[in-house]
């Protein structure tokens, strides 16, 4: 079992990457920031199972929680709004430092 | 790179709240799809990777069971379990028995 | 994705090229039978597994959790094995996980990548979940997309958007109906619609008695 990097309440970022194949990342929070809301588990990685490779070895996903205000400009709704998606590890890099 | 299937945050109109009736065909296509992954022969992972893989326009043409035909037979010719000429040739001669064009 | 202006079907029903697609997937069968890759019973039986799921398996769990705290508990916790106490058989791959709405917390469930769904519970999605335009809009605007539906949940309360990216599939538990203190699990089971397992809307109401 691989040693998971981040655990809940760390701020992360996801990598503001375009991967070409097939990619459980929505195109809508790469490069944004969110907190890691819990670790779902260890997962076989879809993007080689997609290609029919075994996908190993599994590898975290955590549920992350973004602020809707922070991923839709103009976003229509209370400050408070929020928004899961579940995310792999290599997805994930610690948030920048935060601005003061 | 993101693809056309990758949806969120883009433009949408009104949710279209009508529900049409599901018809056997697309019993079939559900069933056929799941069998094959309940017996190994492919993934859910790989059954997305087909749908994403379609040209933009058919994906955007396609019913929701359209394209999951589409991508069950991308796999089994990909796979090498079925050829698309005897794919081809078996639904022509179901077009012919119907009297279907 | 462009806005178009031409009739489009949104992604989900019938194309015009049904019965192009019909044959297609009519010709696989009987090749795959023939090539003994699958069997006429290996079909037969799961289409029957896919029209024995409906919404009523989820309104049974929610029920019971409105009046038994411990099952709720359990449900939250381990919700195969809370299914599979009423009978419910979710047993395969993929992992369910129930959220639960609160006075402080709404939650609504999509798939924008595919529309994934916990289908070994409820059986399969309505066409609108699939559609291109709740996949596009329930991340982006989720109080816009309930008003379609008739719900607006006030202002105060929290909503949360969850987007079915891996192997989790996500159902929601409504908060129970005021007023229902008096009905049985039966009666609270009819009040919870397949929508407000979505996430797009809340239970019904019981009927006022005159």
């Amino acid at each position: 079992m691989t040693a998971q990097r981040f655990k809940p309440g760390d701020r992360v970022r996801v990598r503001p990457e375009e991967k070409p194949g097939h990619v459980r990342t929505p195109g809508y929070v790469r490069g944004k920031e969110g907190r890691v809301e819990s670790v779902l588990g260890e997962f076989r990685n879809p993007e080689s199972l997609a290609y029919g490779d075994p996908g190993l070895p599994e590898r975290p996903l955590y549920k992350v929680s973004f602020r809707q205000e922070d991923l839709w400009e103009g976003y229509p709704g209370p400050a408070y709004d929020t928004l899961y998606v579940d995310i792999y590890e290599h997805w994930l890099e610690p948030a920048r430092e935060e601005t003061p | 790179m993101t693809g056309v299937h990758d949806l969120g945050g883009s433009p949408g109109g009104p949710i279209d709240k009508s529900q049409h009736e599901v018809e056997d065909w697309e019993r079939l296509a559900d069933a056929v799809t799941i069998v094959l992954d309940k017996k190994g022969l492919k993934t859910t992972d790989e059954h997305r990777r087909a749908q994403e893989s379609l040209p933009p326009e058919q994906y955007e043409a396609l019913s929701y069971y359209e394209r999951w035909v589409a991508a069950t037979e991308l796999l089994l010719v990909e796979k090498g379990i079925l050829t698309r000429e005897e794919i081809d040739a078996r639904a022509e001669e179901l077009a012919e028995s119907w009297g279907e064009g | 994705m462009s806005d178009d202006d031409h009739e489009r079907h949104d992604g989900v029903g019938p194309g015009a090229e049904a019965g192009h697609y019909a044959r297609r997937i009519r010709a696989m069968e009987e090749l795959l039978i023939e090539r003994g890759v699958l069997t006429k019973e290996d079909v037969r039986r799961q289409i029957e597994y896919m029209e024995a799921r409906t919404p009523a398996n989820g309104a049974r769990l929610v029920a019971r959790a409105w009046v038994d705290p411990e099952f709720k508990a359990r449900l939250l916790s381990d919700t195969k094995a809370a299914a599979m106490e009423l009978g419910i058989d979710a047993s395969g791959p993929v992992e369910f996980v129930v959220v639960e709405n609160t006075p402080e917390v709404h939650n609504l469930i999509v798939c924008t990548l595919c529309s994934c769904y916990p289908r070994a519970i409820l059986g399969r999605p309505p066409d609108w979940y699939k559609s291109f335009n709740y996949r596009s809009r329930a991340v982006k605007e989720p109080r816009a997309v309930m008003c379609e539906f008739g719900f607006e949940p006030p202002d105060n309360v929290e909503v949360v958007v969850h987007d079915s990216t891996a192997d989790m599939r996500y159902m929601v538990l409504p908060m129970r109906p005021p007023g229902t203190e008096s009905l049985g699990e039966e009666e609270l089971a009819e009040l919870v619609t397949r929508d407000s397992l979505i996430g797009v809307t809340v239970p019904r109401e019981p009927a006022r008695s005159s």
